[in-house]
């Protein structure tokens, strides 16, 4: 009876050594992960709404040389946008993303013309301003592969652009004065392959992304008559990222971030009214995760480019996830 | 005899027994004076760690370092100069004439705390910006072909600038609720000050006469001159609210030589020559005050007001010598300081101008990202 005791005991010592105790994740906790630790798609079920601002002013840019250069006419510019995003996970896989912007574009001359004949001076004040609602964004996003413990995560997403913002010149004044355009005019198709591997407390993400923008139809300048058939150039993209826990709740994110865009026709002619660019950017964040809360400051600081402004674009992200 | 021996005996007795208790008494202030001054020469109350002192809240740490503390900063100003108050304090919107800019600041700082009340740095700075002029079109109909020049100006100031040296001395006992600080420091001037030769250009040739001509001015950063800086701050905590005020004079040691390039266009090139002219440097005043709320202990939120005023200097043109403007500028700064671990810290400002006079009234946004560290403490 004792041994039987013992081989028993004996027996069980195994099962008590590999016991192990995992953490239950209720669902409150999940709703809590921070960019560094959460999937890269929604759960099942779980709705995010965030706005996102962001905002640059024109000072520099990148010449066709691909030299930095001051905007050297009097002349001052800047752009902001208010994005609003809604997300919802329909499958632990399988996400919606809806994003649509409230844009605001302003851009002013002054140019003094001194007549030495007459002992005239003209000044032309140009002040041009576009508000209004920009274009907005579907897109769907499905994880082929999972991460788990020694795999990467590998998700692929379509992102369909849809013309909703005033493409063309709109309440006309005379050829200077006149409200901006906020929308691009087209439609456009992007697919995006990204991968993600969490080496806690830090992830490594990286992706590839390509948009072909379809044909449409605006006008130009505030002096056209009619509008005219365009097809904006082809957008290639790609990022690195490491992001790391600098605490438990703030999140540090660097993105070296590279893009490429083809030239792009009008009336199939292709044409240096839209030019080729590229850009190669970095882009530090700080993301604070607070309860279900995110806050997040971000600054894109081109690096080297063609045909692209050179200005910081600052961001700043307000999430909630119900 | 023996009674008077005996009473000699007694009194002997109880002389070397208060003789005793007087060394006992004498050993036992010796102690204690020498307990408080090693707390008050320290500031320190013996048990604090270094995490403590690493994560000191901002309403419970002084002025100055601790002894041993080593604090690496650097911050990026981003600027947005898009209005200017004229010499009557009027607002000119300067995006209205398209000569809006914008500036970049990068600040590197060194701190060492040499003792618990006295305390060293080092700092200096990278200045990047570009100033448009307002572009004017002269044309001439004179001729028998129209002649059309436009001209566009650009300054650009890009540049290291000046080391600061300075040390600093606070009230030498532990801080509770107040504290005050004298800093003393001088601006060596180590950038190069002298501006670059221009890089003007004409370009867009149409016609014969018709063209336009771009200037394009070189600054560099630097006041050329040693400038000394005196400071003197007040720290006053109640509770989890702190008020911070101090006032800083800055003053140029001597006078300074400079040059200015000027330009001569022949056949659409351009040749330069400098001239030197002489200088004196405004001294400047700057009082700051700020109101601080501990939220928790890691989060500090702050509303800061700063008065700026420079005059008393002079500039040389062609042998005379002109006095600098007068400058004032009154901005409102509300900002946080968040500590993400116990080696770093992350300070945000943002600058509002409100009221001001022959002065840029930039908007700006100042982040400071800061190391903290006891670099020989284990």
């Amino acid at each position: 009876m004792k041994k039987s005791y013992l081989i028993y005991l004996f027996m069980l010592l195994p099962a008590t050594m590999l016991c192990q105790t995992e953490r239950q994740l209720v669902p409150a906790d999940l709703k809590q992960q921070t960019i560094v630790s959460e999937p890269v798609t929604l759960r099942k079920g779980f709705f995010r709404t965030g706005i996102i601002m962001n905002y640059r002013v024109a000072d520099k840019y990148f010449n066709a040389s691909g030299e930095k250069e001051y905007y050297i006419t009097s002349s001052w510019g800047s752009t902001s946008a208010y994005g609003i995003i809604l997300q919802y996970g329909l499958t632990d896989r399988l996400q919606l993303d809806i994003k649509t912007e409230y844009r605001n574009k302003l851009q002013e001359f002054q140019n003094k013309e001194i007549v030495a004949g007459t002992n005239t001076t003209i000044v032309t004040t140009t002040r041009q301003k576009g508000l209004g609602l920009g274009d907005s964004h579907f897109a769907v996003t499905y994880q082929f592969l999972q991460e788990i413990e020694r795999r990467m995560s590998l998700t692929g997403r379509i992102n369909v652009t849809v013309p909703t913002g005033e493409k063309n010149p709109t309440n006309i004044r005379s050829v200077e004065k006149y409200d901006l355009p906020v929308g691009e005019g087209t439609y456009a198709l992007g697919i995006n392959i990204s991968a993600r591997k969490i080496l806690y407390p830090y992830s490594l993400a990286g992706y590839i992304e390509y948009k072909h923008n379809f044909e449409g139809a605006k006008k130009f300048s505030a002096a056209d008559d009619a509008e005219s058939n365009f097809r904006l150039g082809n957008r290639f993209e790609s990022g690195l990222s490491v992001n790391l826990h600098l605490n438990e709740w703030i999140a540090l994110a660097n993105e070296i971030n590279f893009s490429d865009k083809s030239k792009g026709e009008v009336e199939s002619i292709v044409t240096q009214e839209i030019p080729a660019e590229w850009a190669l950017s970095y882009e530090p964040s700080l993301v604070f995760q607070v309860k279900r809360f995110r806050l997040g400051e971000s600054v894109r600081i081109p690096l080297k480019g063609k045909n692209v402004p050179a200005d910081p674009l600052y961001k700043i992200m307000i999430q909630y996830l119900f | 005899m023996d009674y008077i021996a005996g009473v000699w005996q007694d009194t002997h007795y109880q002389l070397i027994r208060v003789i005793s208790m007087m060394l006992r008494f004498i050993f036992l202030v010796i102690l204690i004076v020498t307990s408080v001054l090693k707390n008050v020469v320290s500031g320190q109350v013996p048990g604090r760690d270094k995490y403590q002192l690493l994560t000191m809240p901002f309403n419970q740490r002084p002025l100055t370092l601790y002894r041993g503390q080593l604090h690496g900063s650097t911050g990026y100003k981003f600027a947005v100069r898009t209005q200017y108050y004229d010499s009557e304090g009027e607002v000119v919107y300067l995006r209205n004439t398209g000569t809006g800019s914008v500036y970049h600041y990068y600040f590197i700082e060194l701190r060492y705390g040499l003792t618990d009340f006295i305390e060293l740095a080092a700092e200096t700075n990278f200045l990047k910006r570009g100033i448009r002029s307002e572009s004017t079109t002269y044309v001439s109909t004179t001729l028998p072909s129209s002649e059309q020049v436009t001209v566009n100006k650009l300054t650009e100031v890009k540049g290291m600038g000046d080391i600061l040296l300075s040390a600093a001395v606070r009230f030498p006992l532990e801080y509770k609720w107040f504290d005050l600080a004298l800093r003393g420091g001088l601006y060596l001037p180590s950038s190069r000050y002298e501006p670059q030769e221009p890089s003007h250009a004409v370009s867009g040739i149409k016609e014969e006469n018709s063209y336009t001509v771009d200037y394009h001015y070189n600054n560099t950063n630097g006041f050329g001159v040693p400038v000394y800086e005196l400071s003197g701050a007040f720290k006053l905590t109640l509770n989890k609210f702190t008020l911070n005020t101090g006032i800083v004079f800055s003053d140029p040691t001597k006078e300074g030589q400079n040059i200015r390039w000027e330009e001569a266009l022949v056949e659409r090139d351009f040749s330069y020559y400098d001239n030197s002219y002489s200088y004196l440097l405004n001294r400047t005043l700057t009082i700051y005050t700020s109101l601080h709320y501990q939220a928790t202990g890691w989060f500090d939120i702050r509303l800061s007001g700063n008065y700026r005023k420079s005059d008393g200097g002079w500039t040389e043109y062609w042998g005379n010598k002109y006095s600098n403007p007068e400058t004032r500028l009154f901005t409102i700064e509300p900002g946080f300081e968040l500590q993400i671990s116990p080696t770093l810290i992350i300070c945000q400002n943002a600058g509002f101008p409100v009221k001001g006079k022959n002065s840029d009234a930039p908007f700006y946004l100042f982040t400071t990202v800061r190391f903290n560290m006891f670099p020989f403490l284990r």
